[in-house]
């Protein structure tokens, strides 16, 4: 059990648990945290998770979680660990189940007084040409062979079959597409289980939700993302669907099978892992890349939908809805970082952490390359989403690695046994807020009191210098499956 | 019914109406997590605990214990593991597969052969229009099948939505 006197502060806001408090670490444990967050933090076992993580073979520097931290199951939600390329093992677990979840922010060029008329009419609009629901197929259906060239090139088959404009690719992390996808390491239950969900939300904590921006906080960066007081825009949260859960399920079973072979021993099952140089760790990332590749499809076909209900309710051309960025936040990337003076290649698995490379960094596409790659913040349902920018602190400090949400801090259960989700739905109507969802239960569990207080979180990375917040925007209308 | 042990709330769901053999215990509850399902199940034998983790699983899916309906759909699986404990997990994350991929529950199954390394099995199921819950995956956090100082065998499993 992790106390709170095994912690050390390390500097305002960055807390570590040395190598030596268990025996199996290889580095320390670090938590980006207030103090108050860290009681908080103590009361599940995330840091006992983290503690875990930091046993992995060729991990460096350190095991780190960031401030909207939750327990999850292995890995710790908000964590990033970077293992040593090529030797280091690559986890499956370490990117979770849901490959590429992430989060895509569209911009208008209207005004709240623009739309407010309109805005109950949009929300019904996309509740009905967005699929949602637990397991939910929708209107593509894909052969084999045409999932198959999804799954190797991304959003940018998508571009290429009229669901988005070339901008979009330049405004998507990895250009919507990692280069080693190979599908015939995905499995063909994989597949089956993505034929007809392209373009479809899902359930859970995924949603779609019209925002205005409410404040700017940097007019420098908001002025690069195009962002302005009182515009519409546009947040896009889901993932890979059940194709990208099966990969997980399939290759977690693979490792388990061969750890012994490799002589590693993991603290907890679900950290099952492989060198990334063996066959095994190749084969899950090459089939990693290709489930974050439809995920990365699937963010564009459902901007395609939310363009044309748009122009059907607005007028105007799709293309005035434009894509300020996407980012992933459960994936793996080899990337370089300075490690004890050295520049190392590492593999950087990111369970619930989101890439924020700082200005100058030629990942960073050229628009924003002055002032880092814009980081978006989903706020928990009804409360302000945060757009922030990159900083380069977050490369001496976290693999160039920044919160991904609010996290949790009240399970579902207690959510549902505390919340009403219908006087939850009344209330945000009252303060403006329309929620479409296709499921009270699905209301209560994502319920604002649900989640830590997502500014605080924010305000932990902007301190830190990881990331800067930029804008805060106030949510107007929520589609939930 | 609830209790609490070690401040986690235990909520005793009762049998599922597709489980009808005589002389035989099996039961599940769930633990708190704070965004998945941790469940754990007992039962006093292996066989019944394979039985009893089905039957949570379908009760998480389906938003509480399936009833017992006409069975029209049945499905051989054979699966095979490293251990007891991930031949549970494997076994489950099977039936989900299956679950999710053609819209069927499957409430019970005959077992043929069950070892510490695999299991065949023929599962009975029916078709469903829908799920209540987006089970992801069934992880191997924490499960251990274990025997415990009642003589049953015991396991939890942390399911990810």
């Amino acid at each position: 059990m992790v106390k709170i006197t095994d912690m050390r502060k390390k500097a305002p806001y960055m807390w570590e648990i040395e190598k030596g408090f268990r025996s199996d670490m290889n580095v320390p444990a670090r938590i980006f945290a207030t103090r108050e967050m860290l009681d908080d933090v103590l009361k599940d076992r995330s840091i006992e998770q983290l503690v875990n993580v930091a046993t992995l073979r060729g991990i460096q520097s350190a095991a780190i979680v960031m401030p909207d931290v939750h327990e999850g199951y292995g890995f710790p939600i908000g964590g990033v660990a970077a293992t040593l390329w090529p030797s280091g093992v690559i986890s499956p677990g370490g990117i979770g189940y849901d490959i590429n979840c992430g989060v895509r922010l569209v911009k208008s060029n209207l005004e709240l007084s623009d739309v407010k008329s309109r805005i109950k009419l949009l929300g019904a609009a996309l509740y009905t040409c967005i699929p949602s629901g637990v397991g939910k197929g929708g209107d593509i259906l894909l052969s084999e062979s045409k999932l198959d060239e999804v799954l190797k090139h991304g959003a940018r088959k998508m571009v290429q079959k009229g669901y988005g404009v070339e901008a979009d690719i330049e405004h998507t992390e990895s250009h919507g597409c990692l280069e080693n996808a190979d599908p015939a390491m995905v499995s063909h239950h994989a597949k089956k289980r993505g034929e007809d969900q392209l373009g479809t939300m899902g359930a859970g904590n995924h949603f779609v939700e019209v925002g205005v921006v409410e404040e700017i906080y940097d007019h420098e960066c908001a002025k690069a993302f195009g962002l302005f007081e009182n515009q519409i825009t546009v947040l896009i949260h889901t993932g890979s669907r059940g194709l990208g859960h099966q990969v997980a399920t399939d290759y977690i079973k693979i490792m388990m099978g061969k750890m012994r072979d490799y002589g590693i021993v993991v603290p907890d099952r679900e950290l099952a892992c492989a060198p990334f140089d063996s066959p095994e760790g190749q084969n899950y990332f090459a089939a990693m890349a290709a489930a974050a590749n439809f995920a990365w499809a699937n963010r564009q076909a459902i901007m395609h939908s939310v363009r044309l209900a748009w122009r059907d309710i607005f007028g105007g051309q799709l293309e005035d809805l434009e894509l300020l960025y996407d980012v992933a936040h459960n994936i793996a990337k080899i990337e370089t970082h300075i490690i004890e003076g050295q520049p190392k290649k590492v593999i950087v698995h990111r369970k619930g952490a989101t890439r924020a490379f700082g200005p100058g960094n030629p990942e960073v596409p050229l628009d924003y390359r002055d002032v880092g790659q814009p980081v978006i913040i989903p706020g928990s349902m009804g409360t302000a989403s945060f757009v922030l920018a990159g900083a380069n602190r977050s490369m001496e400090l976290s693999f160039g690695s920044s919160c991904h949400g609010a996290g949790r801090q009240m399970s579902r259960s207690e959510a549902k046994r505390r919340v009403d989700a219908t006087s939850i739905i009344n209330e945000l109507e009252h303060r403006g807020i329309h929620v479409q969802a296709g499921s009270l239960k699905g209301v209560a569990e994502e319920a604002p009191e649900a989640y830590k207080d997502v500014e605080e979180v924010v305000n932990v990375v902007h301190q830190v210098g990881i990331a800067k917040k930029v804008a805060r925007l106030r949510p107007l209308m929520v589609i939930k499956g | 019914m609830q209790t609490t042990l070690m401040g986690i709330i235990i909520t005793e769901a009762k049998k599922s109406d597709c489980f009808s053999k005589e002389n035989v215990m099996r039961k599940y509850s769930y633990l708190e997590h704070i965004c998945d399902i941790r469940l754990k199940v007992e039962a006093d034998s292996i066989e019944e605990l394979f039985e009893g983790a089905l039957d949570g699983m379908n009760s998480i899916i389906m938003g509480g214990p399936v009833e017992n309906t006409a069975e029209d759909i049945r499905k051989r699986i054979c699966v095979e593991s490293v251990d007891f404990t991930c031949l549970l997990i494997d076994f489950l994350s099977e039936v989900l597969l299956l679950t999710h991929s053609n819209y069927n529950i499957f409430c019970s199954m005959d077992i043929e052969s069950l070892s510490a390394t695999r299991i065949e099995a023929v599962l009975h199921g029916f078709p469903v229009e829908g799920f209540d819950v987006d089970i992801k995956a069934v992880t191997y956090h924490e499960a251990e099948v274990l025997k415990n100082e009642e003589g049953n065998y015991e396991s939890v499993i942390v399911f990810d939505i």
